[in-house]
């Protein structure tokens, strides 16, 4: 893993000295204060429900758990393949391994500040004298930068096969939605191995039925890392195939 | 470095029978070389010859598809992490992270090449003098022109202070006075690092590169030091002699094939009184050439001399498909190294011309007129009342 910190400091870097990272961050605290403010006032106050609420029970939450990490991944092999800068990394002392890592975790930093705010939610609220469950605001936060690991991980992937960033974002938002559609398409349609695969890579429930309560589960922790690092895997493999094209 | 020295350095760079292709097409067809430690080499050829490829297969970017590599010591394919650590890199197309100052572009090359904190902020300004752009380290990438960022990328390859320097076109796209800066800090790093450098552009490697690997269609076609090269060229370096002789044209041919060193003389006919030669010799013999026209007492107008240039040999190669055969050294007859003065004159030979001299053709590397054929061996001014003479 030579060279991860210096990929790893570059990316994000990059990654912040663009308008790319400020905008999307700014369109997902305002909608995310905006939302929680209304789960709070709608849940009567229910402090733990509406930070359930902000992280992973609502629709916008897997909207930007979809959208978000492609759009920060889109760039980071897709154009350096193009530019050519990938040339200079891959001749650099550094294994392909430590690229994909150092850009992936730059993105991940990215989704876990992102999803990090929900902390000045809870700091603000205790401020005001609300009792806050630190340990479930916590686990929340875990569960839901692990969800967005593997999201990265996707955004990664379709990001080493093509030498376009808008294909690779495209692609990974598919994919994505296809990940977090799946239990929902297996119910509605009843087809037998749609539910094996669903059941294999069902995102949601694994978010819902254990972060979300406070709850971390060494299976459920597995399930994420897994996935994440089989997809980091496939990242590796598809940068080294550059080679041989 | 003379061909008995590069035998005994230590190879920095060996390449044997590296082929590579690209589905149907075959960019490198079972290439060797070997460059030795010190050495400065240019990689010679026209647009698609094949030389970015090789240059990726040394840097470990490209596998082969046949053959092996190894750069400072160690196998590309297997051991390939060693090899970048041994190496310096300027890819053709400079890329480089314009949202970086110069600066920090660098630092950043510096930790990819676990390069020591106090270590790199000594040597990154002194990299950045060395290509010249010590004012220029907080500015941009992005903004620099395109012959700066050139010099990032070169200040890029050289930070880590590698064994190997692998420059991939390191001129391309700079202005002239650029290219005469650039030519320079390539000439001071042949004296501390091993370069290879590629170009289309001849004068660029004829000034910087005492060794010339000329490639053409994937396959080297010459490989030596200029001299060795342009001493293969048959025909060898040309003394063209202008002067008033007298009627007997045969008897100052005869004269003149006399000296030592000449391998022969062409008649290129006369031009109002003056009889014009050119002389094909080993080296420069215009000294000879003026005494024994001081002895005969002939009315020089014009001595000159004319090496064939990398130019000439490059022409011949690139567009003439013409392959050099290593034994084209034998072509050099074994009387070249005879007393100074040569005293027999064989009188009953024809000794100039040796045979009606062949049409010499040069191919021109001026783009618009590819393939324009010139007859050098008739004379370029000639006397319009006069019909020019035939040589012989």
């Amino acid at each position: 893993m030579r060279g991860f910190f210096a990929i790893y400091r570059r990316e994000l870097a990059g990654l912040f000295l663009g308008p790319l990272a400020w905008t999307l961050l700014c369109i997902a605290l305002v909608l995310n204060g905006y939302l929680f403010l209304l789960y709070l006032r709608g849940s009567g106050g229910d402090v733990d429900l509406s930070l359930r609420f902000a992280l992973g029970e609502t629709f916008l939450f897997w909207v930007l758990c979809i959208l978000f990490p492609p759009l920060l991944t889109m760039r980071m092999l897709s154009e350096e393949a193009r530019s050519g800068l990938l040339e200079y990394l891959l001749t650099a002392p550094v294994s392909d391994l430590a690229v994909i890592c150092g850009k992936f975790a730059a993105a991940l930093t990215f989704m876990a500040l992102l999803w990090g705010t929900v902390f000045v939610y809870a700091i603000v609220l205790a401020a005001q004298g609300a009792s806050i469950d630190w340990g479930v605001v916590f686990t929340s936060w875990l569960g839901a930068v692990l969800c967005s690991a593997l999201f990265c991980g996707t955004g990664l992937w379709m990001s080493s096969l093509t030498a376009t960033p808008v294909v690779a974002a495209f692609a990974a938002v598919v994919l994505n939605l296809v990940i977090v559609l799946l239990p929902l398409l297996a119910g509605l349609s009843g087809v037998g191995f749609l539910a094996i695969a669903s059941e294999a890579v069902d995102v949601p429930s694994h978010l819902r039925s254990a972060f979300l309560f406070g709850v971390v589960d060494s299976a459920y922790v597995t399930f994420f890392l897994v996935w994440t690092g089989f997809l980091l895997f496939l990242s590796t493999r598809a940068l080294e195939s550059r080679r041989w094209r | 470095m003379s061909i008995a020295a590069r035998r005994y350095a230590p190879r920095v760079i060996s390449v044997s029978h590296l082929s590579r292709s690209f589905g149907s097409i075959t960019a490198l067809d079972d290439v060797s070389f070997e460059v030795a430690r010190g050495e400065v080499v240019g990689l010679l050829g026209p647009n698609g010859a094949g030389k970015t490829t090789a240059m990726r297969i040394l840097t470990g970017y490209l596998p082969a598809t046949s053959g092996a590599v190894s750069v400072a010591g160690f196998d590309v394919m297997n051991r390939s992490l060693e090899v970048r650590r041994h190496i310096g890199y300027l890819p053709e197309s400079v890329p480089l992270y314009r949202e970086l100052r110069v600066q920090e572009m660098l630092g950043f090359h510096a930790r990819l090449h676990r390069i020591p904190r106090a270590e790199a902020k000594r040597r990154i300004p002194q990299v950045l003098e060395r290509v010249g752009l010590a004012e220029r380290s907080r500015e941009l990438v992005g903004n620099l022109s395109r012959g700066l960022r050139q010099r990032v990328g070169l200040a890029v390859a050289l930070l880590p202070s590698p064994d190997v320097l692998i420059l991939d076109e390191p001129t391309s796209g700079l202005d002239p006075l650029q290219r005469i800066e650039v030519r320079a800090i390539l000439k001071e790093l042949g004296e501390q690092h091993t370069v290879l450098v590629s170009s289309h552009i001849l004068p660029e490697i004829e000034a910087v590169c005492p060794r010339v690997i000329i490639v053409h269609k994937g396959r080297i076609v010459a490989d030596g030091t200029r001299a060795e090269l342009v001493g293969k060229l048959a025909g060898g370096s040309h003394v063209r002699l202008e002067a008033v002789l007298g009627k007997d044209a045969t008897s100052a041919a005869r004269l003149l094939g006399a000296i030592a060193g000449v391998r022969a003389v062409r008649d290129c006919g006369r031009v109002g009184i003056h009889q014009q030669f050119e002389l094909v010799c080993e080296s420069d013999l215009r000294e000879e050439v003026g005494a024994l026209a001081a002895v005969r007492g002939w009315a020089l107008r014009e001595l000159s001399w004319r090496a064939p240039t990398l130019e000439q040999l490059f022409a011949r190669f690139a567009v003439g498909h013409e392959e050099l055969a290593p034994a084209a050294e034998s072509a050099v007859p074994a009387a070249v190294n005879e007393a100074p003065q040569k005293i027999e004159i064989n009188l009953g030979a024809p000794v100039a011309p040796p045979a009606a001299p062949p049409a010499r053709t040069i191919y021109s590397l001026n783009p618009f007129d590819r393939g324009a054929q010139r007859d050098l061996s008739r004379p370029v001014s000639s006397d319009p009342t006069q019909e020019p003479p035939k040589p012989g």
